[in-house]
């Protein structure tokens, strides 16, 4: 057996094991979006075009990773709205910043490994870089928007007749939590994995100024960011849904 | 009052540094002078020719070439004006086209005038800008207590590059040494940062280490088992060093925010808990642990997974479209991202376990309310 699939089992038996139903479903989703990822690609190399491709599977892989990972309904319907909202913003942000800093496509330093490639293959690489930082981002999106639904219809359940102002302030109180932990998960998530182009950076005594405009460097760094930015938005934004659905229920009660 | 007067003042201290942020975003349109490097600025574009190309694998794509007039802002040659020839494809995957306004990186050689090149953009100026508005928005949305987040991040990215340094100076001989106490020393410096030194901050900390730890050991006894089968070092990119290390080294890296943003969660919900229930037994309190984790786990697994595996996005389509077949695409392209997902999710999930039974263990007998 290969090493991907012992390892993938470990991590089922485990996941089952202290997860119970939920675990298995997590380890479900998680092969269902690998599925989805890949199937991106493809319709992508097939010359479907890079940003429809992304708003599709993105939608889905949203759906799944949101209604798979959260029981309960109260939270998992407003966390996929203040999601996908989040994602469109983001969609709109990442579009022009990466027309305007060109950091698509490969670098120099990927040289050895371009070696014997046709690289004039038709397909817009600034697309595929903006369907790159948008799928990256979806996971932390779709976990922050679920952590503060979660939380927030917690505290309706406690106090059904909480004011939206009051809402809105406890929202972002939830929303400071999690951020500065978030942060580090993508710091050292985005991090961690280039420690190989660190080391080639210094041990190859680049500039200060060439790493900084560096085409894979300045890449990387905008993907963190951009998760950043899509998790800061989350926390007004599901805020916002949640109250406006609370509203409505209130109303309805009437 | 007093309230009104603060919060106000906050108002006006972000609007203040919002502000000054953007002007500094500005400014890195006249910084030519801090560079080594030649800076020119395109003044003109002509286009000149198009042609369309079929490559072997009947991939279609369009060849452009254009006229770039551009105008020296630094050094020995600052005034001079260049026409340059820049040839780009329709896909831009190693070229570009340049518009009029944008900075590039010259390559002036000493002989004569022909040869000068363009050898990149200049992209200060639109990195400054994303990173100013990320900073606007957390300061807009969460005040100055998004700040300490901020703080921790550039600790550590000083960290990590003292540690890199040391790594090339030993030559990479002590890699899992070297970034092995990084990663410890990681966890404890952002958690002190987050939690403040406290019993709840030692609980997460051993949290944090058992669990990657425990996932590295079950990692390394299915890579003996396996022979590493499927595990294509050589797919690795950028690397000047020996590759498995640095790829173990990256997986545990990569894996460690995750764990703590985990261990925080549950060790932070189970010190509540005990402050609301001062009675609570240890054996309900390490349910209550594996509770909370359960629903916390697969988003989280999910957010490494969905960074590990976007990021071969590119090379994956090239492959994909230069006639290779969907398994070896993978295998070359997207098995390491699995190998260091799979890693990552089994710390997560491990973590869940420790991170419960040590506050179970380790919780004060009587926490007094606060």
């Amino acid at each position: 057996m290969s090493t991907i699939t012992v390892l993938g089992l470990v991590l089922l038996g485990l996941m089952t094991l202290i997860g119970g139903k939920t675990g298995a479903t997590a380890f479900l989703s998680l092969i269902f979006n690998f599925g989805l990822l890949f199937l991106a690609v493809v319709l992508i190399s097939w010359g479907f075009p890079a940003m429809a491709v992304t708003l599709v599977i993105g939608t889905i892989i949203l759906a799944f990773t949101i209604f798979f990972g959260e029981d309960n309904e109260m939270a998992a319907r407003p966390a996929y709205i203040a999601a996908l909202i989040v994602m469109v913003v983001l969609i709109l942000v990442i579009f022009p910043v990466e027309n305007w800093i060109m950091a698509q496509g490969f670098s120099l330093e990927d040289s050895e490994d371009l070696e014997g490639m046709s690289l004039a293959i038709g397909v817009s690489f600034i697309g595929v870089a903006v369907a790159e930082a948008i799928l990256s981002t979806l996971g932390a999106i779709a976990e922050a928007a679920i952590a503060i639904a979660a939380g927030l219809s917690e505290i309706i359940e406690q106090h059904p007749l909480i004011t939206a102002k009051r809402l809105y302030i406890d929202g972002i109180s939830i929303g400071k939590q999690i951020i500065g932990t978030t942060f580090n998960t993508l710091f050292f998530g985005f991090f961690g994995g280039f420690l190989a182009l660190f080391i080639w950076f210094s041990g190859l005594h680049y500039s200060f100024g060439s790493v900084i405009n560096n085409k894979i460097f300045v890449a990387e760094v905008l993907m963190v960011l951009f998760a950043l930015i899509g998790v800061i938005l989350v926390v007004p934004v599901t805020t916002w849904v949640v109250t406006i659905e609370h509203r409505r229920q209130q109303k309805h009660n009437d | 009052m007093k309230q009104w007067i603060r919060q106000h003042w906050q108002l006006s201290l972000t609007i203040v540094v919002v502000v000054l942020g953007l002007i500094g975003v500005g400014l890195t349109r006249f910084n030519a002078g801090l560079y080594q490097q030649t800076v020119a600025q395109v003044t003109q574009v002509r286009a000149q020719s198009q042609s369309s190309t079929t490559d072997e694998f009947e991939n279609k794509d369009m060849t452009y070439t254009q006229v770039v007039t551009v105008k020296v802002l630094n050094k020995a040659h600052r005034g001079r004006i260049y026409h340059i020839k820049n040839t780009y494809t329709r896909s831009g995957a190693m070229d570009q086209s340049y518009r009029v306004g944008s900075q590039v990186f010259l390559r002036i050689p000493s002989d004569q005038d022909s040869a000068v090149t363009i050898q990149g953009l200049k992209r200060d100026t639109a990195l400054a800008f994303v990173v100013w508005l990320a900073f606007a928005l957390l300061l807009l949305i969460m005040r100055f207590s998004g700040l300490m987040a901020f703080l921790s991040v550039g600790l550590n990215a000083l960290l990590f590059y003292a540690a890199i340094q040391i790594d090339l100076m030993t030559n990479g001989g002590h890699i899992y040494l070297l970034f092995g106490v990084l990663a410890v020393v990681f966890a404890a410096l952002t958690l002190w940062l987050v939690l403040g030194f406290s019993r709840q901050m030692v609980v997460t900390f051993g949290a944090t280490v058992a669990g990657t730890g425990l996932a590295v050991i079950i990692s390394l006894i299915v890579f003996s088992v396996t022979h590493e089968r499927g595990v294509t070092y050589e797919s690795m990119q950028y690397v000047t060093q020996v590759p498995r290390p640095l790829f173990l080294v990256e997986t545990i890296l990569g894996s460690l925010g995750a764990v703590m943003d985990e261990s925080t969660d549950i060790v932070a919900s189970l010190f509540q808990l005990k402050t609301e229930r001062p009675d609570i037994e240890s054996k309900q309190v390490f349910k209550s642990g594996i509770k909370i984790g359960r629903s916390i786990m697969g988003p989280l697994i999910n957010v490494l997974f969905l960074i590990f595996m976007a990021d071969t996005f590119a090379m994956t389509l090239l492959y994909l479209r230069n006639g290779n077949n969907w398994g070896y695409t993978f295998t070359m392209n997207m098995s390491l991202g699995m190998v260091q997902s799979l890693i990552s999710g089994i710390g997560i999930v491990l973590a869940i376990p420790v991170a419960s039974w040590l506050a179970s263990r380790l919780m004060p007998r009587e926490v007094l309310p606060r």
